[in-house]
């Protein structure tokens, strides 16, 4: 069967993973600039063990699409040259956990270059990296450290949610100067084993568009609660906030998508108008992400109608054992609980 | 009705296969030749395309394991 007329796709047109989003982002840019090239451990042939990179190889060749030896102190701290030199190196640091071993061509190098030369010397990399748990695979492959990277000056830091999302991110990431971590989340790459939030499949335009490295976006608009989160635990917040409706408690929530630099006026916009404040974390509890929203909050003298609350991994390594670690682990019933305990709490 | 058949040759009979993600969920409109699915055998991902165009019916879930030849959901 054949036409004369272009096929108009029914929409929804075309849906991807935040994985095939991210690859088809480094695809269209590596086609735009010959300076970009990728390298980590199995991007190449395997196409990523998170499928950030399937199909760059077969595309543009083994000269741009190095597969390395499990050395991230080489591959990382050569990123850190070639992008000094002219080249956009996209690198992938598999697990986010294994950051010792590359540290310092992270925070003293890279974050460092452009400070350090006065401008003359940029660092146009982008260092992606997988966060998370939930899937049973221990303390050193399941931490985000999002207030890790946060915390130091030099490197931008975001997160998507959602696939469309992940694809402007990393098309503004690649041609940021200096250098962006670009954590995605485990549970949302759309690997079967890893499980998949059904919602972070999204529609993905086709053409070239950025997402603003540093802008917070409200998702879901309320006036009782201000739910915010990021990557896997904004859908926690989300689905949160559907069983808030339920109960006649109408939340709103907000993609935080960059780490660093904080959007702190959304926060403030929202809690200005909602008076309460529950922030959803799956990093580390303590000088985190939670205690900086809330500060970001409490320092603009935002009127509050209660305390706020933030909900955060405790302060001890990530379980190995499932029971244990769903027991730690944010979700949607820890966010809900804590949500209504919050409203009780009011004060007059 | 197009039946959505996994297909056969893409890899090892011997080595497990499932869908790691549907892009669509039950009823949605998909297009002839849209990724709807990715499917899984160690490690290794392959395309699921839609045969027709259509409102998707899913038979078989993420993670359940399949084989070359199923069918795994419906276009009507």
């Amino acid at each position: 069967m054949s036409s004369p007329e272009p096929s108009t796709p029914p929409s929804p047109s075309r849906r991807l993973t935040i994985a095939r989003a991210m690859a088809e982002a480094i695809g269209q840019e590596m086609d735009r600039d010959a300076s970009v090239l990728v390298m980590g451990e199995d991007i190449a042939k395997l196409g990523g063990v998170f499928g950030t990179t399937t199909g760059l190889l077969d595309r543009f060749g083994s000269e741009r699409v190095r597969d390395t030896p499990i050395s991230e102190t080489a591959f990382i701290g050569a990123a850190v040259g070639l992008a000094a030199s002219g080249m956009r190196p996209v690198v992938e640091l598999m697990f986010v956990d294994f950051f010792g071993v590359c540290m310092d061509a992270i925070y003293n190098l890279a974050a460092k270059q452009s400070y350090f030369s006065g401008g003359q010397v940029q660092c146009p990399m982008v260092l992606m990296t997988s966060v998370g748990g939930g899937y049973g695979d221990a303390g050193q492959h399941s931490q985000t450290l999002y207030a890790t990277f946060g915390h130091l000056p030099g490197l931008k830091v975001v997160i998507p949610s959602n696939a469309h999302d992940a694809k402007g991110l990393m098309l503004a990431a690649i041609r940021d100067p200096n250098p962006v971590i670009f954590m995605y989340h485990k549970a949302l790459q759309g690997m079967g084993w890893l499980g998949t939030v059904q919602r972070s499949i999204t529609d993905v335009p086709e053409c070239d568009y950025v997402v603003p490295l540093s802008k917070a976006r409200t998702v879901r608009e309320g006036r009782d609660i201000t739910l915010v989160g990021l990557g896997l635990s904004l859908h926690h917040a989300l689905d949160a906030a559907e069983r808030l409706a339920r109960e006649g408690i109408s939340a709103e929530v907000i993609d935080l998508i960059s780490i660093a630099p904080l959007d702190r006026e959304a926060v403030r916009r929202s809690v200005g108008k909602t008076g309460r404040l529950l922030v959803v974390d799956d990093d580390y509890l303590s000088y985190g992400i939670g205690a900086e929203i809330i500060a970001s909050v409490c320092e603009a003298g935002i009127p509050l109608r209660a305390a706020p609350v933030r909900i955060a991994h405790p302060d001890i390594p990530v379980p190995f054992t499932p029971v244990m670690e769903h027991f730690v682990l944010p979700d949607a019933d820890k966010v809900t609980a804590a949500a209504l305990t919050l409203m009780e709490k009011q004060t007059a | 009705m197009t039946d959505v058949v996994v297909p056969a040759g893409l890899w090892s009979e011997t080595d497990e296969a499932a869908i790691s993600s549907w892009f669509y969920a039950e009823g949605d409109m998909v297009s002839a030749g849209a990724v709807i699915a990715e499917i899984m055998v160690e490690k290794t991902s392959f395309e699921l395309l839609a045969p027709a165009s259509g409102s998707l019916h899913i038979a078989v879930a993420a993670e359940v394991p399949i084989a070359a030849g199923d069918v795994v959901g419906r276009i009507a």
